[in-house]
């Protein structure tokens, strides 16, 4: 009975502690992360994540002007941009993808959610207006992409479907509209405002009113083969303060000179890459150097120590063959199939430049890059005020605007060289002294030639021109340059299948361009593709969402809706 | 007293108070059971007929279900009536009924015979006999683990123990060997077994600082700051029937090591002292044989430049062929006072470039073991010191150990026991992964590959000290510049403290309550000097400081009352309450502002958290977790006549992980067995023991913590500002417990008087609504969903046969073989999704990431292949090229799980002589090589020596762009388009032109790991004791040892020698990816142990 009743005791004690024991399992709140931020912490990565989803890499980093930088041929490269063979696994695709969907549009969705309610609507306005030029860029290079279903797991969408790319533009000019409506409505509360968080324009909401007007220009312009566009360009073209209407107006993304939290272009990776990989394109450079018969003939563009930097100086003798050289200028070809692509010459190669990428600033002592040779501070440019400008070029000369076309170029190349100085002395900041381009002889000597050109040109040499003019300015942004591409058929780019750029398959490098070897052998070159309508999806996403469709296949007919 | 074990730091004052009161409550029962004492103490001690102790001998008082079993030497100690008889019995030997009258010393001499009946050591501590069991539990002698010139205890396990997989990384000291039974029931975390290390959790994590493909070193895991020296037993309890009692973690196993500080017992001579020592020779297990007749360049030609050596053949004799060449620029510009005024040097073979990289490293070990006491009390205490120099330069693994327990009986009857051990050890290596990948600084990205005119003797650096290299570029660091300057260096602490105290209330119930405390603290520094390709050039620093700190409380009520003479009933209740604390801080320096100064304070930006490369936003790495766990069970044991056993467990476990709602669950489990030759009386001279065994069991499993909110995550500052995001991976608020399901049977059969023994056991695991994360579209916003789902199965078997072929008086010889196969499998995932990344590897060019797929066996390998024709299987050439055409879409390409592993032993002695040797095998699996790529791609070895000829690969023409064959009149075209050796090797265009080796499809460098081996050698000769008659030595043995002198991988090139036995994630599920790993050891050692 002692030992019967003890027990009965025990078990009732315990039963009393486990009871009282219930608080000590409530223990599973995260201490390391919030369940809420203020929206002042999200929109920085919101917009950096725009500038890394569309930016220039270098193995570790980087977006889709990883790959477009290849297939608008200022770059070229032995990785799989080559030969236009980029596929929907490859890396640049995988940072991009997730980058925009996940570090872009999710934060502005938040943003809109928590500023939305509290009535800061300048923080909503901000949002939209970015989630409305992170779409445009994404329908642009892939088409059909989720749009409407995206960004809602909140309401248990966990597979988006995907929109068809003709149906999001529209949905996103109405987005940019609210996002004016917002950022300048005088009602709202506004008890937080954008100030030093939004990297951008520092919280300058009419900056942000006139870069969504010329979003909007933008996205006009580049409907026009497919639509009638001219009531709406005329009317945002009549106004042009509430456009982009200046060097600092321009809408582009800063970036930094900090190496341990890595705010630096990402551009300016290769000058501390293990492994340098992205070479200047020899037809990017030529074009520069005048050397094409067809366009800018003997006319040297001085922008070119800007543009590109030379690791060794003109006399130097390499250890290796080359395969591409003139002087210091060192590169390989698009679809190169010679014998000397594929040496190590990571020290020798020319590099971007202080203005794509905050570079190095070409004095021709040469030197092989590292971290120091520049400061990585170059922004990546999404529309500058030189967009812009020839945007309206483009419009006047498609008829579709009414002006001076040619005024209009010749003040779209000068800020275009103007824009070079306020580059390097707002933002890369460099060590190394850098003259100024702006003003100079060289300069004007340059812009008249091309005047010149255009004025013996028929209308179409003249589109080619504008949108030559603009594909040299926005050296390092590829995104939309690629578009231009598609759209307009220019500017016209190497073919290793055209017998007039490439004769029996070989293409001929300058014939006394290398000091060691003259004459410089012709190299084999080979295309075996069809220039790519779109990018391919993300695989992953593919893999991941039963609403995809099927990846678009190997010979990749997938137009987006814009194109002609 | 019980408070001091408490974590202070952390808790708050309300759950401080909860876990004292329960605690408390311990402590005012045990007075009140100690007033309920009725019977007296029993001592006494079991010895064979030679009168050496059998240890572990099960003592019983018959009639009733009390029962003990006695220590490693012997004694034991039980609570009888007068006049009860106890029954003593144990392994080999016949069952000896003593009536103890009114004695208290009882000693009993057990005379051998056929009769199983071993104890082990089950969940929880519950001894049982071995006959008794309904699943299958594994012993192993520690013995077998010692002395063996091996410092890793996991690695001189392999090839011993059915159903245990054992896998190591890499070949430098101290780096992690992961072990694996009945294969991965979880689809992420690291799938290794739960360690209890006298009744403590054990954490044995890969605490791994930066990530493995770009960079890391050799990290090790928890396990490693264990002193082999210091385990009295050792039992692996395979399955989930034998786990159950422990609950949440025991789905992969669990590995229950008693330490001999632990346990404390006092030898049969009352005190005794063991020394051992041993010192081993390490080199590298074996290198490729290399060609020394052609140098870097490509394609006869000479590059300075080049990595490959495809250049001109040394010597003028041969065509193409040179005598001398320009320096190589940066030796000339950094020491022209080395080479001729010419600047030409000879252009010759250096056959000894690669082999003078390494050495020849030490393994010392030196352990002291102390046991005594008397009657009541004893003490032990174990100190270690092993010290080893690996064959990389400036690589070692250092550890120090020492333990200490005591237990003692006081005189109303308490057995009281405690113990503390402390572990110090420090590893030191360099740096891994591809180093293809950007910011990548592999310490092996050369080694095995250097130019064949690349001479190791010259210096390594400049004389400032950076790093210089034969062809410059910056393509990878000097391998001995690399080894001095970009080191990490891990310390690792680990203390253990426990106490344990029992008591017979009354003849009925015995209580027996636990507390103990792991704490494991891990200092890490890893280092990349100025100059190295890696950080910018600048320099880094990465600091980790983690630490883990466990805590176990489990009391439990054994309850044995008596039915009648052919019925047994034995019950416990217990409850256990577990908490563990991780505490992590990571942090960056770049940019060193003056050489060789390694802290924070010396860099020009720091940040926190590690360097995440391609991260799009570094997470930010200080934190604290912490959960608990409350567990109540139950385990019933019913027999019948000794020879049908039945047992029932059941657990019911609280998490602080799971949702209120779903926080409490319960899981059960049954078996049984029957000892078949006793139930139906078998008198057969053939078979001795028959027994047949089946057992189902369910064990539910908790979430990480924090994985029920959305959360953000704050990150490094960009431009200046502040950020935060959105976390990648959004959590299911609903999250359920996680079970898994195992069904079990097996026998054991015993002939011919012991002198075979078969173990087989069959099992089919399933693992379902497993906690992970499932990748969901980045379009959702997230990339990944923490939420239930999916299912894995296991399905194996394991077989330990034991044949004593000879035995007699002086001459033995025994071969133990241990089998195991295991197949796992990824039955579900979750609808919607085709398949899920285990582990980003390397995308891009040379795509290889280890996947999960419904159908497809765990963690198999995806990657590029090349088109083949859909009719034939021909492979597409590409006329423009000769080379394959690579395609964009990634398949399977390999499965990294062995069709099965066998471990031979055979054991021979001779009077005091004995020799013993290990081989074993492992058949199939899958290893993707970086290594066999290089050193094929780069030309350096015999393998691609002969390349005057030109090459066809045998295929048909295709179309790049459809990637289908090309016809003529309906019909393919054969390939005649010829290829230099060069190419064939080093393709030519990397996916319209793929060839073999580098920069080719990912299939082309998979390769079936099937290996061959020698493991282990013992030659040994105990100094016969009468020799010892005048001097205090009780024994001494003298041993000579070596470890994998031999092995054959018959799969891969020829002169590669490669041996697959490495791995690059450690510990981690991600198996058969090498980058660049250093390769396996090979050791002869020299061990003495004397006891005094």
């Amino acid at each position: 009975m002692l030992f019967k009743s003890r027990s009965i005791k025990l078990l009732l004690l315990c039963t009393i502690v486990f009871a009282s024991c219930k608080k000590y399992l409530d223990i599973n709140k995260d201490p390391n992360n919030p369940l809420t931020v203020e929206v002042s912490k999200l929109l920085p990565t919101a917009e950096s994540s725009l500038g890394s989803a569309l930016a220039i890499g270098n193995g570790t980093a980087g977006g889709l002007s990883q790959i477009l930088e290849v297939y608008t041929h200022q770059m070229s490269t032995r990785e799989s941009q080559d030969q236009y063979a980029y596929t929907g696994s490859g890396f640049y695709i995988g940072t991009a993808w997730p980058t925009m969907y996940q570090g872009v549009f999710e934060n502005l969705e938040k943003i809109i959610k928590i500023a939305g309610p509290a009535g800061d609507r300048q923080y909503v306005g901000i949002a939209k207006i970015l989630k409305a030029y992170g779409y445009s860029q994404f329908v642009d290079a892939f088409g059909d992409i989720p749009f409407s279903e995206a960004n809602r797991l909140d309401s248990s969408i966990r597979y988006p479907k995907f929109d068809d790319d003709a149906t999001i533009y529209p949905k996103l000019i109405a987005l940019l509209d609210e996002g004016i409506a917002d950022v300048t409505n005088a009602t709202a509360l506004n008890l937080h405002k954008p100030t030093t968080d939004d990297v951008i324009y520092g919280g300058n909401v009419q900056r942000w009113v006139k870069a969504a007007n010329t979003i909007k220009l933008k996205l006009y312009t580049q409907v026009r083969k497919v639509q009638n566009v001219q009531a709406q360009v005329t009317a945002l073209l009549a106004s042009p303060s509430t456009l982009i209407n200046a060097t600092n107006e321009s809408f582009w993304l800063p970036y930094g000179p900090n190496g341990a939290t890595d705010d630096r272009n990402p551009g300016f990776g290769d000058y501390i890459a293990t492994q340098r990989s992205n070479h200047v394109s020899p037809w990017f450079y030529e074009t520069l150097k005048g050397y094409r018969p067809d366009i800018f003939t003997g006319n040297p563009d001085p922008r070119l120590p800007y543009y590109i930097y030379n690791q060794i100086k003109a006399n130097t003798v390499t250890a290796d063959p080359t395969e591409y050289r003139d002087g210091a200028f060192v590169s390989i070809y698009f679809g190169s199939r010679g014998p000397n692509r594929d040496r190590n010459q990571q020290n020798v190669i020319s590099l971007m430049g202080i203005y794509p990428v905050g570079g190095r600033y070409d004095d021709g002592q040469g030197g092989t890059a590292n971290a120091a040779s520049g400061t990585g501070a170059a922004p990546y440019k999404f529309i500058t005020y030189a967009d812009r400008l020839y945007l309206e070029a483009e419009l006047i000369n498609a008829g579709l605007a009414t002006g001076d076309a040619r005024a209009v170029l010749q003040a779209a190349m000068t800020e275009s060289f103007k824009q070079i100085d306020y580059v390097i002395t707002t933002f890369v900041k460099p060590a190394q002294s850098v003259p100024a381009i702006n003003g100079t002889a060289a300069m004007t000597t340059y812009i008249n030639k091309v005047l010149t050109e255009y004025d013996a040109g028929n209308a179409a040499k003249k589109l080619r021109i504008i949108i030559t003019e603009k594909w040299l300015a926005s050296y390092g942004s590829a995104v939309d340059q690629y578009s231009d591409y598609r759209r307009t058929g220019y500017p016209v780019l190497f073919d290793p299948n055209n017998p007039a750029m490439a004769p029996g398959g070989f293409v001929q490098p300058p014939v006394n361009g290398n000091p060691q070897a003259i004459p410089q052998p012709a190299v084999l070159v080979q295309l075996s593709r069809p220039y790519p309508n779109s990018l391919p999806w993300y695989q992953t996403e593919l893999e991941t969402n039963p609403n995809a469709p099927p990846q678009k296949d190997l010979v990749n007919s997938f137009k987006v809706f814009w194109m002609p | 007293m019980f408070c001091i074990l408490l974590p202070s730091s952390y808790s708050s004052n309300k759950n401080l108070n909860c876990m004292k009161k329960i605690l408390l409550l311990v402590l005012f029962c045990l007075p009140a059971m100690i007033m309920m004492a009725q019977s007296r103490t029993i001592t006494g001690k079991v010895t064979n007929p030679e009168g050496k102790a059998v240890p572990f001998a099960t003592v019983t008082v018959k009639g009733t279900t009390n029962a003990v079993s006695a220590d490693a030497n012997g004694n034991f100690s039980i609570q009888a009536a007068p006049n009860s008889i106890l029954v003593f019995s144990a392994a080999g030997f016949q069952n000896v009924e003593t009536n103890i009258g009114n004695q208290t010393t009882v000693n009993s001499t057990l005379s051998t015979a056929g009769a199983l009946s071993e104890v082990v050591v089950t969940a929880l501590g519950i001894r049982r006999a071995d006959k008794a069991l309904g699943y299958s539990v594994t012993k192993v002698d520690p013995n077998s683990l010692l002395q063996k010139s091996e410092p890793d205890m996991l690695k001189s396990l392999q090839g011993k123990a059915a159903g245990v997989d054992i896998r190591t990384s890499q070949g430098t000291p101290g780096a992690a060997t992961r072990i694996q039974i009945r294969g991965n029931s979880s689809f992420f975390g690291d799938n290794q077994p739960l360690i209890i290390v006298d009744g403590i959790p054990f954490s044995n994590d890969q605490v791994s600082t930066s990530n493995q493909t770009t960079g890391g070193t050799a990290y090790s895991n928890g396990i490693s700051s264990l002193d082999p020296n210091d385990i009295a037993s050792m039992n692996i309890l395979k399955g989930s029937s034998a786990a159950a009692l422990y609950g949440s973690r025991a789905s992969n196993g669990v590995l229950v090591i008693t330490t001999k500080s632990g346990s404390a017992t006092r030898s049969r001579k009352g005190t005794e002292v063991t020394v051992s020592s041993s010192i081993s020779w390490e080199k590298i297990a074996n290198l490729p044989e290399y060609q020394n007749e052609y140098g870097t360049g490509a394609n006869f030609l000479f590059s300075p430049a080049s990595n490959g050596s495809w250049g001109a053949p040394f010597g003028s004799s041969h065509t193409f062929g040179l005598d001398s060449v320009n320096n190589f620029a940066t030796y000339q510009a950094a020491y022209p006072e080395l080479f001729p005024s010419s600047g030409r040097i000879p252009y010759k073979a250096f056959p000894d470039n690669v082999s003078n990289l390494f050495r020849t490293g030490m393994v010392y070990e030196n352990s002291i073991g102390f046991s005594g006491g008397d009657d009541k009390t004893s003490v032990a205490l174990t100190a270690s010191n092993l010290s080893q120099k690996g064959y990389v330069v400036n690589s070692s693994y250092v550890r120090n150990n020492i333990g200490v327990g005591g237990a003692t009986r006081l005189s109303f009857g308490l057995n009281i026991r405690g113990n503390f051990s402390y572990t110090r050890s420090t590893q030191t290596g360099g740096y891994f992964g591809e180093n293809q990948v950007g910011g990548a600084a592999s310490m092996f990205a050369r080694s095995l590959f250097l130019g064949r005119n690349w001479d190791t003797e010259l210096p390594y650096q400049d004389k400032a000290g950076n790093n210089i290299t034969w062809n410059g570029g910056g393509q990878f660091d000097h391998p001995i510049w690399s080894a001095y300057n970009n080191v990490a260096t891990t310390h690792e602490e680990r203390y253990i403290a426990g106490l344990h105290a029992d008591y017979n209330i009354n003849k009925l119930i015995r209580v027996d309550y636990s507390l103990g405390s792991n704490v494991n603290s891990l200092d890490r520094r890893e280092v990349t000097e100025i100059s190295s390709r890696a950080a910018e050039g600048n320099g880094r620093i990465v600091l980790d400081t983690y630490k883990k700190q466990e805590i176990e409380s489990d009391l439990l009520f054994t309850f044995s009352p008596t039915i009648n003479n052919d019925f047994n009933l034995k019950a416990v209740v217990g409850n256990s309450i577990n908490q563990r604390t991780t505490t992590r801080q990571v942090q960056t320096g770049n940019k060193f502002i003056t050489r060789g100064i390694y802290t924070l304070g010396n860099t020009a930006q720091q940040i926190f958290g590690p360097i995440v490369s391609g991260a799009p936003f570094p997470p930010l790495a200080d934190n604290f977790q912490q959960q608990r766990l409350i567990g109540v069970f139950g385990d019933v044991t019913l027999s019948y006549k000794n020879y049908a056993f039945l047992e029932v467990t059941g657990r019911n476990d609280w998490s602080s992980t799971l949702p209120q709602a779903n926080r409490s669950y319960f899981y059960p489990s049954v078996s049984g067995s029957l000892v078949f030759t006793d139930a139906l009386k078998l008198q057969s001279k053939i078979l001795d023991f028959g027994k047949i065994r089946a057992g189902w069991a369910k064990v539910g499993r908790d979430a990480p913590p924090y994985s029920l909110d959305n959360v953000f995550v704050l990150g490094a500052n960009f431009l200046g500002q502040p950020t935060a995001t959105v976390a990648n991976a959004a959590n299911d608020p609903d999250l359920k417990p996680e079970f898994t399901q195992e069904i079990e049977v097996g026998t054991q059969l015993s002939f011919f008087k012991r002198r075979i023994d078969i173990d087989f056991s069959w099992y089919d695991r399933n693992s379902t609504n497993l906690i992970a994360p499932i990748s969901i579209p980045s379009s959702s916003g997230y990339a990944q969903f923490f939420t239930n789902y999916g299912k894995i199965n296991n399905t194996g078997i394991e077989i330990d046969l034991t044949v004593k072929p000879i035995q007699t008086k002086d001459f033995t010889w025994s071969i133990h073989g241990a089998f195991t196969k295991n197949k796992n499998t990824v039955e579900e995932l979750i609808e919607g999704v085709e398949r899920l990344q285990l582990r980003a590897v390397l995308s891009g060019a040379s795509n290889i990431n280890p996947y999960l797929e419904p159908g497809l066996p765990f963690g198999y390998l995806r990657g590029n292949k090349v088109f083949r024709d859909s009719a034939t299987g021909a492979l597409l050439i590409n006329p423009a090229t000769g080379g394959m055409i690579v395609k964009q879409d990634q398949e399977m390409v390999g499965d990294p799980n062995p069709d099965f592993k066998l471990g031979i032993t055979n054991t021979l002695s001779y009077k005091g002589f004995f020799l013993s040797f290990l081989f074993d095998m492992t058949q199939g699996g899958d290893i993707y090589s970086v290594t066999v790529s290089s050193l094929l791609g780069r030309g350096v070895t015999k393998d691609t020596r002969d390349r005057l000829g030109n090459w066809i690969i045998p295929g048909v023409y295709g179309d790049p762009a459809t990637g289908k064959a090309i016809l003529n009149g309906g019909k393919t075209i054969p390939n005649t388009t010829s290829i230099t050796t060069n190419d064939l090797y080093f393709s030519p265009n990397s996916l319209n032109g793929a060839t073999f080796a580098i920069n080719t499809a990912t299939e082309w460098n998979v390769y079936d790991a099937t290996v061959y081996r020698l493991r282990e050698l013992t030659l040994g000769y105990e100094v016969p004791r009468k020799l010892f008659k005048k001097v205090p030595i009780g024994s001494a043995t003298i041993t000579i040892t070596g470890r994998n002198l031999w092995y054959l991988a018959p799969n891969f090139p020829k002169y590669t020698n490669f041996d697959p036995e490495v791995n690059s994630f450690g510990a981690t599920s991600t198996q058969g990816i090498e980058l660049s790993a250093a390769p396996t050891t090979k050791r002869f050692g020299v061990n003495l142990k004397v006891t005094f």
